[in-house]
């Protein structure tokens, strides 16, 4: 049983529609207690890290994220939470893994470029570590990204990563959370597949 | 990015130190000249000069040396160390060198010498060094510790106007041990142009630091060999863009009453089909993603949408966007409820701004797309709303530049002029728009040709192609166009 958290942030209707496209048993889970009904958690978020700390906190997730023993799969705002620090908000997440979550487009590109933010769009993911997430999934797989954050490569814990504007981490993982920037709910057969991946973790 | 290969120079030799420390030094060379003639000759197009001894002493102890440098060496030098007084960096400047370094002049507590250098000079004459070793910001040869708070120092520099930062983490400096991307972070963030140095030593580092810095210093890798100058040059140089997203091909269904229709300018409406399969033979067939457009105008045609959207988003999972006769907040969240990804909102929004910011403050930035329809009257591009019958007084760049404000995440830019007449996309507007604003552009109308979609990217600078009958008529398939997209090198995702 695959626990969804449901903590106000974001559309979960999209991860939920996959997960029932890929015929995966799930239940949305928006207060801790819960958590001791499933096997796996996926966070998934979009939106601000101020806003998503202060509701898992409020709904008393914090802790027991901190110290989950079973699978874990953060998308995009949901990974960006299992790092120490987040400028959007400049807030403490997680520190599950470390590194700090950074805003795109303010570092050195020459003054003719303008860098659309956020990144709206298929971007190339070169896989780094090969993972049972990624099983079956061909390196440099476009996934679809929306986000104006991102993970730099150089804080450990790379699986993948990819390019917009900086080097940046598509995906990190840590014993057993697992962290993808991009959206797999959104990113066609690549990404029903990594979800597939992730249910079929032990 | 520029790549800098340093000569760092000890009693007119050639050194390199470890951490900093003079006890942990090797000499590569007698002849610094020589070195820098052999980098020139490899491609470098700038180099970064140190009198080591001049940074212990306070004094230029290699002048003449570097001056000869300058005379010999036909590409820019920057040069630091043992700068200290004006007189010297008269004296350097007027001789031909390009910037000087200051370090411990920068830090000093009284005395206003870097801000009277930056006043009589130029900013663009003077880097500052931003040594740090441990949290620590060091100066005099980095053998004394300054207590100058780091942010507080990064904050100083920038309000006095200094425009070049040499930042270097002693600690890494000389250790072949990767450079400390973090500090290089921090500095880039105040607004600084970072010159990166200290332990850059792989040929990732370059492509890190490419999107953080606007210069890097390598010292040690190359005299070492770790690093090959031609070919870490070659990598600064690939593409003047560090970016892999792609450009993005979505198809346009019109919806009328449950059903996709197909016509030109809503002339002669043909039925296209059912939209969860035409969404699904889109999505199988390589569209990035899906936009639909109610065209019902009626209650009924509403839930209809509704319903319509609820099946795409079990069936299909690329992003779509619905649009439409989206007046209220509560239009934008019944959809997104229903599953859509993005909403478009068009007259709405121009009647009535605020729902821009209201639906981007509620739902996020991401899922408010601002359609806008516009035609050229006079010399002036306007906007027009309900279904282009109404001009209104706004013009695109103020309304584009108004949007953005207000949150929208995406433009979806229609030119009404070229909308039906498969002429192609008027490329001026498009690329007006997309130069002012800093979210990405959809370029709707005009679309006829493969060659058409190219120049929309190329010369329109959109970020994403919307097309519906061109696709829907089965004129072009999509499989063909990015086939095309590709060969054209287009970042495609094929």
């Amino acid at each position: 049983m695959i626990g969804v958290i449901d903590y106000g942030s974001g559309n979960l209707k999209s991860v939920t529609n996959a997960l029932e496209k890929i015929g995966q048993k799930f239940m949305l889970v928006d207060r801790s207690g819960k958590l001791n009904e499933v096997d796996k958690v996926i966070l998934p978020g979009v939106g601000a890290a101020g806003y998503a700390m202060t509701e898992l906190t409020r709904r008393g997730f914090t802790e027991i994220l901190r110290n989950l023993k079973t699978p874990f799969l953060g998308i995009c705002l949901g990974m960006q939470l299992l790092a120490e620090y987040s400028e959007e908000g400049e807030v403490r997440c997680l520190g599950v893994i470390p590194g700090k979550v950074r805003k795109f487009g303010r570092q050195g590109l020459p003054n003719s470029t303008i860098l659309k933010v956020p990144q709206i769009g298929w971007n190339k993911v070169s896989i780094i570590n090969e993972t049972p997430l990624f099983e079956g999934i061909d390196d440099e797989q476009y996934f679809y990204f929306v986000n104006s954050y991102y993970l730099p490569v150089d804080g450990g814990n790379l699986i993948a990563r990819a390019c917009y504007g900086a080097e940046f981490a598509a995906s990190i993982q840590r014993e057993n959370y697992y962290g993808v920037q991009f959206h797999p709910e959104k990113s066609g057969e690549a990404g029903l597949k990594l979800l597939t991946n992730f249910c079929n973790l032990c | 990015m520029l790549i800098i290969p340093a000569i760092d120079i000890i009693k007119g030799n050639c050194v390199r130190l470890t951490q900093g420390d003079f006890g942990k030094q090797k000499i590569y060379s007698k002849n610094p000249l020589n070195v820098a003639r052999n980098f020139v000759l490899s491609g470098a197009e700038f180099l970064h000069v140190i009198d080591l001894d001049g940074a212990k002493s306070g004094k230029p102890e290699n002048r003449d040396l570097i001056i000869e440098l300058r005379n010999k060496i036909n590409v820019p030098l920057q040069v630091g160390g043992g700068i200290r007084t004006f007189e010297t960096i008269r004296d350097y400047l007027d001789a031909g060198i390009d910037r000087v370094i200051l370090g411990t002049k920068a830090f000093e507590v009284d005395g206003d010498f870097l801000k009277k250098a930056l006043s009589e000079f130029g900013a663009d004459k003077i880097v500052v060094a931003l040594d740090v070793k441990n949290g620590k910001l060091m100066v005099e040869g980095w053998l004394r510790g300054v207590d100058e708070d780091l942010e507080y120092a990064l904050l100083r520099l920038k309000v006095i106007g200094v425009k070049y930062l040499l930042v270097t983490d002693i600690t890494k400096d000389g250790t072949l041990k990767r450079p400390n991307f973090d500090l290089i972070r921090d500095a880039s963030d105040f607004g600084f142009e970072v010159i990166a140095a200290g332990g850059i030593s792989l040929e990732d580092d370059l492509r890190i630091l490419k999107g953080i810095s606007r210069a890097v210093v390598v010292g040690k890798a190359l005299y070492e060999g770790r690093l090959n100058l031609g070919k870490i040059l070659a990598i600064s140089r690939a593409g003047n863009f560090n970016s892999n997203l792609s450009k993005r091909v979505i198809p346009c269904l019109d919806v009328k009453n449950g059903r996709v229709v197909k016509g030109v300018n809503f002339l002669n409406l043909q039925d296209a089909g059912d939209p969860v399969e035409l969404a699904k033979i889109y999505s199988a067939d390589g569209a990035d993603e899906l936009v639909f457009l109610d065209i019902s105008a009626s209650l009924e045609g509403r839930k209809t949408l509704l319903a319509i959207v609820e099946k795409v988003a079990r069936e299909i999972f690329i992003p779509f966007t619905v649009g439409g006769g989206v007046r209220i907040l509560s239009d934008i969240r019944g959809l997104l409820n229903a599953g859509a990804d993005k909403v478009a909102v068009n007259s709405a929004a121009v009647l009535r701004p605020n729902l821009i910011r209201e639906a981007a403050k509620q739902f996020g930035s991401q899922c408010v797309v601002v359609a806008m329809d516009v035609k050229k009257v006079g010399k002036k591009w306007k906007i027009f709303i309900n279904s282009g019958s109404e001009e209104t007084d706004f013009e695109v760049i103020e309304w584009a530049k108004m949007v953005e404000k207000l949150g929208a995440g995406e433009i979806l830019l229609t030119s009404m002029d070229r909308d039906g007449t498969k002429a192609g996309f008027d490329l001026e507007l498009l690329r007006t728009v997309s130069e002012i604003v800093k979210i990405p552009i959809i370029a709707s109308g005009g679309a006829g040709s493969l060659q058409d979609f190219k120049m929309a990217f190329e010369k329109g600078k959109a970020d994403a192609v919307l097309a519906a009958s061109l696709f829907h008529f089965g004129e072009i398939s999509i499989r063909k166009l990015k086939d095309f997209m590709n060969l054209s090198n287009i970042s495609t995702r094929l």
